[in-house]
């Protein structure tokens, strides 16, 4: 064999190889090509193996001649490989695709107790302000619900709370959370700024606005120095957290045994912004609390100097904010657990 | 109090409108809950005159009458079957087309072969007086013609008196108030009498056995009268009021009380055994029939008014059947009493007797009253029976108390109410409500709170301080606090500034609801609805847990609004699966709630509450959908929540253990006691979880099969909250995994065999994780294989295969030698 023919047979060599890469139509096929052209009993070899039948100063010459080929073949093996692994991965993503409009898999919502979280959204508002939180008892003395309160049994100020009680002698389901001013004035020193939510029960027949039980969050704030004013300020700031700022408020006079002045303080009404409608009676406003300054006695029985130390007290109903602040029509909702009620929460 | 404006204009001018005064009271303190148009519901109903009144010739019980309702108006031809009318009387008419309260509708009809054009009304188709069986017979000064409401209408105020103010329960009290809103003066009615006849004194003694009791009472006689209806308006008034109209006599008494404020009584004389009057307390045995027609066990305690017979009646609450005034009675003893406020509220709560009377009585009456009232009552009832006064009062205790001083210092008033209100300004204002005030004097004790002394004034301090004088119907102004809230309130509440603190702030004290909100967010978070239910459940509730309705331990309420809601609840259970049972009815059966509430108990005499939180699974809890299906909730739900739940809170779940006794509401095969590492290493009780027994779902009504309960102690819970939260460092080294397949019999627990491995591999072991569960063959019966993950690491170096080998061979030695157990290979 000359040097001619070899360069010839190298060239068709080149040429047959590079046509079946070409044709090959999978990685399998790819790797038959692979090793039929180049592999160690391959073509290519078998036919650089006749390398010695030629002269000594051809052979470098055909020596370079295979190595194009060789090269030519291994670079047209790689892009046929990268080629063919494109397309297979492409059909699988075509095989993989979904109806994507289909729905998620679900997870459970879950909601917190819109009573609940009206509490704490009344604390986080007063604790802005550097009130805390403290805790009292639903199973009360009659003597820190009522008589530490300024109202001594026979008092005709014990009808403004239907009282459930108890197989306990002196005890009974606390009537409001105002008790804990109490428990608050004997364990903390002043300057106080606490907060009492809690459950409270009274003897009420349920409808869409009463229930026997239900909850109330207390404030109490007493020091050297603390009047009327600071409650109106603070009362402000509250009602316009909740119901939006700027909406009008009012103060006025109220009755509570334990606070002196009392105080009942209005929000303009929620429904028809002071219009008047059936839900704020045609006055235009809404009762949200009571309120008031401590009443002397109940500072003296909380240990308290009463010639010293002053301050105010409010209780509010968590129901009532609650109803305002979702719009909610009838208190049962809150205590029937319908998940079509929870749900929105 | 319903106060009808016509009457209280007898009082005080008012030039407001009625909304504008509503609104006036309010802020003064008076709320007015509700305005009433009496009237605005009489449409087309005129005055009207008879003039002519005959039988209908084809009824018996029918009147023709000839109706002219005005000088221009076609006369009108209306039946009636009535029979209290007469020609030339003046009638209330609705004429056709008229709409009577309650919107029905007058027109034209026929009756027995005639035509009515329009109706004859009584008082009560009008509201206007209570009597039903006549047409109203209207005065003969009535304008014909003119619309009723334009005469006879009215606006009725609905004002909420606070208990503290009895003073004000009477239109001459809130007269007192009106005027202190408006300036207008007040005018008392004119009480003149013309006395005749034999003394009072002669035929009438009244003996008080104890004064504390009665500190008061004036009695007056009539004679000579005759029971009939009260004039028209009298009438009008009192049913506008809400009182109804009786008598002459009656409504005499009634009137003044709401006039005055002051619960008067009348007996007939002739009851009265020797006209001598005994204000005594109840013997025992002693029984008496009340004006109710109740014969009524008296006990002892019972303050009465008697004869030398025995009781006449409840004082302050109820008279007696007895010496009731009746059509018959032709004089009258005239009682106007005051009485101990708690003898009455006693009394009229023991006898369930709440009355207009007793709700006066028991807020204290103003002394004076019991002679102005049995004057002005005799005077009235002269007026409108034709009685005759006896000449005199029986009075056992003439002498009034004079206002008291109620010595007060502005510059308190003013740091109470944070107010820059100057000392003359607040004369002006107590002036409006009638107090008077003065300069204090050196010794004048300024009154803080009862019960305490008071601050002694002394030189000096006297200069700056005043004395308000308080007339005596002000029974509710004792302290110095008293007296600012009334400057306060005439004032205006709304002119006190708001402003924010400016006093040092409390020290900082942490947020008992810190870890129950975090507790509550992740429970949300996992996807849980948060519930509320009551604290109050009923016997058959706690029954069904195998509480005794009679458990000792259990807290029950002595007045429950229904037995329902009579005991205070041991567990959140009931609650819980009554939410579930509810929400079934909804068709909604897949749940996952939890309550945070107290449980409560009695021990030792002492009640007891415990914060707990409750949580319930049922049904569905994978949310079953298109690629996914259902998971029935069961106890590794509940269990892999609760673990989740302390992970988060940073609390380990120590231990698992199957509960030593079962609760008749729990599944006896799957119920776990929960346990956490407490102080000092102790394991705590943090609560149960458990599958509900079918029998308890079943007694509950509930449809659901699979539920999954924990409930839990949140005083654990957050006693096991870590104090301070400090990170560990994790090892930078390689960790390594071994699995080993372990088997056990039918005696051991995962829990063991997680407690030995967690022992034995400590302190290389960093995850120890159980992933598969087998039995069946090879294995032996009651053979079950244990396949856990666990993860190896040492804090400071990459183990060797030899550490590692003898780690997990400790692991395999000591499951051989304290359980038995092997290993599959």
């Amino acid at each position: 064999m000359d040097l001619e023919t070899i360069s010839a047979r190298l060239s068709a060599l080149q040429e047959a190889g590079l046509a079946a890469i070409a044709g090959a139509t999978d990685p399998e096929g790819l790797e038959t090509v692979q090793v039929a052209y180049l592999g160690r009993k391959g073509e290519l070899k078998t036919l650089l193996g006749g390398i010695g039948a030629l002269p000594a100063e051809d052979r470098p010459h055909v020596g370079a001649i295979g190595n194009r080929v060789r090269e030519a073949l291994e670079a047209a093996l790689d892009a046929r490989r990268l080629e063919l692994d494109a397309a297979a991965l492409d059909a699988r993503l075509a095989r993989e695709a979904v109806d994507v409009t289909l729905p998620g898999r679900p997870f459970r919502r879950g909601s917190l107790h819109p009573l609940i979280e009206t509490n704490r959204e009344i604390a986080r508002v007063f604790g802005q302000f550097g009130f805390v939180v403290y805790e009292g008892p639903e199973v009360e003395t009659d003597v820190r619900n009522f008589q530490a309160l300024n109202i001594p049994p026979d008092h005709p100020a014990r009808d403004l709370w239907d009282t459930l009680y108890t197989d306990m002698p002196g005890y009974l389901l606390r009537t409001h959370t105002s008790p804990g001013q109490i428990h608050v004035m004997q364990q903390a020193a002043p300057p106080i700024r606490a907060l009492l939510p809690g459950r409270c029960f009274r003897y009420e027949a349920v409808d869409a606005s009463h229930g026997f039980e239900f909850f109330q969050v207390e404030g109490l704030m007493v020091d050297e120095g603390t009047t009327m004013a600071d409650l109106r300020g603070l009362l402000d700031a509250f009602a316009h957290a909740m119901f939006g700022g700027g909406r009008p408020t009012r103060f006025r006079p109220g009755y509570y045994p334990f606070t002196e002045p009392s105080v009942a303080f209005d929000v303009q009404c929620v429904i028809c912004d002071g219009a008047g409608c059936p839900s704020c009676k045609r006055t235009g406003w809404m009762t949200i609390l009571g309120a008031g300054m401590v009443h002397p006695v109940v500072l003296r029985n909380g240990g308290l100097d009463p010639e010293r130390y002053q301050g105010f007290a409010f209780g509010m109903g968590t129901d009532r904010i609650a109803i305002l602040r979702y719009g909610i029509d009838d208190i049962r909702m809150f205590i029937e657990n319908d998940l079509r009620f929870l749900e929105q929460f | 109090m319903r106060v009808p404006l016509s009457w209280l204009r007898e009082y005080v001018d008012v030039d407001l409108p009625p909304e504008a005064l509503a609104d006036r009271l309010t802020l003064l303190g008076m709320e007015v809950q509700g305005i009433e148009r009496r009237g605005a519901d009489w449409q087309r109903i005129v005055v009207g005159e008879l003039l002519s009144v005959e039988p209908h010739p084809g009824s018996d019980h029918l009147l023709v009458t000839t109706v002219r309702t005005g000088p221009s108006e076609p006369l009108l031809t209306i039946l009636t079957g009535a029979s209290n009318v007469a020609a030339g009387q003046r009638v209330p008419v609705a004429v056709p087309g008229a709409v009577l309260p309650g919107g029905r509708r007058i027109e034209v009809t026929r009756m027995v072969g005639r035509e009515s054009q329009g109706m004859l009304c009584s008082g009560d188709e009008l509201g206007l007086t209570t009597d039903a069986d006549g047409i109203l017979i209207l005065p003969s000064e009535a304008p014909v013609g003119a619309a009723m409401a334009d005469v006879y209408g009215d606006v009725v105020l609905d004002v909420d008196v606070k208990p503290n103010r009895g003073d004000a329960l009477s239109l001459l009290g809130l007269a007192r108030e009106v005027a202190a809103a408006t300036g207008a003066r007040v005018r008392w009615p004119e009480i003149v009498l013309s006395e005749s006849g034999e003394l009072a004194a002669d035929r009438l003694t009244v003996e008080v056995a104890d004064e504390r009791l009665c500190p008061r009472f004036v009695a007056r006689r009539v004679d000579g009268l005759a029971i009939g209806p009260s004039p028209l308006l009298v009438q009008a008034r009192l049913t506008a009021a809400g009182m109804r109209p009786v008598s002459n006599v009656v409504d005499a008494s009634n009137y003044v009380m709401l006039e005055l404020g002051k619960p008067i009584h009348t007996f007939d004389a002739a009851a009265i055994e020797g006209g001598r009057i005994i204000v005594r307390l109840a013997r025992p045995g002693e029984r008496l029939e009340t004006l109710d027609h109740v014969e009524r066990e008296l006990s002892p305690d019972t303050l009465l008014i008697a004869d030398p017979r025995g009781p006449l009646g409840l004082a302050g609450v109820m008279g007696g059947a007895a010496s009731e005034v009746s059509d018959g009675t032709t004089a009258i003893v005239i009682e106007s009493a005051v009485f101990d406020p708690v003898s009455i509220r006693r009394t009229a709560h023991r006898y369930a007797l709440r009355s207009e009377a007793s709700l006066r009585f028991e807020k204290g009456q103003e002394t004076r009253l019991a002679r102005i009232g049995a004057d002005r009552v005799a005077q009235l009832v002269a007026a409108w029976s034709g009685g005759r006064v006896a000449p005199g009062r029986i009075d056992t205790a003439p002498e009034e108390p004079a206002p008291t001083r109620l010595p007060f210092r502005p510059s308190r008033v003013v740091r109470l109410l944070g107010a820059p209100i100057e000392t003359g300004e607040m004369r002006a204002l107590l002036a409006r409500v009638e107090i008077e005030t003065t300069t204090a004097r050196q010794g004048d004790e300024v009154p803080i709170a009862a019960g305490m002394p008071g601050i002694v004034l002394d030189a000096a301090s006297a200069g700056e301080a005043l004395v308000a004088v308080i007339p005596t119907h002000r029974r509710d102004l004792e302290i110095e606090a008293d007296v600012a809230e009334e400057i306060a309130r005439v004032r205006g509440y709304d002119r006190i500034p708001g402003r924010l603190p400016e006093t040092p702030m409390p020290v900082y004290r942490p947020d008992p609801r810190r870890a129950v909100d975090a507790i509550r967010d992740t429970l949300a978070g996992r996807g849980l609805d948060e519930v509320v239910t009551h604290a109050l459940i009923g016997p058959a509730d706690h029954e069904r847990l195998g509480i005794p309705t009679e458990d000792p331990a259990t807290i029950r309420v002595t007045n429950p609004l229904s037995v329902d809601h009579s005991q205070l609840r041991r567990s959140l259970l009931p609650g819980l699966t009554r939410v579930l049972v509810e929400n079934e009815r909804q068709r909604r059966e897949d749940l996952a709630l939890f309550e945070v509430g107290h449980v409560h108990e009695r021990a030792g005499g002492e009640p007891r509450e415990h914060s707990m939180l409750g949580v319930l699974l049922a049904g569905d809890q994978a949310g079953a959908a298109w690629n996914q299906p259902p998971r029935p909730a069961d106890l590794w739900d509940v269990r892999g929540l609760v673990d989740s739940l302390c992970a988060r809170l940073g609390i380990e779940v120590r231990h698992a253990v199957r509960a030593p006794s079962i609760a008749p509401y729990e599944h006896p095969g799957r119920t776990a006691v929960l346990q956490i590492g407490g102080p000092e290493g102790r394991a705590v009780e943090l609560g149960r979880a458990f599958e509900p027994h079918p029998r308890y779902l079943e007694s509950i009504g509930a449809r659901a099969t699979h539920v999954a309960v924990a409930l839990l102690s949140l005083e654990a819970l957050q006693e096991a909250l870590r104090p301070s939260h400090r990170y560990v460092p994790f090892p930078r080294v390689p960790a390594v995994e071994r699995d080993l397949a372990i088997v056990i019999g039918e005696r051991q627990s995962a829990g063991e065999v997680e407690r030995v491995v967690r022992e034995a591999a400590a302190p290389l072991l960093r995850g120890l994780r159980l992933f598969d569960l087998y039995d069946g063959a090879p294995l032996a019966p009651g053979e079950r294989s244990l396949a856990f993950r666990l993860t190896l690491q040492a804090a400071d170096r990459t183990m060797t295969d030899d550490e590692i080998d003898a780690a997990v061979g400790k692991v395999v030695d000591a499951l051989a030698g304290r359980l038995g157990a092997r290993i599959r290979s």
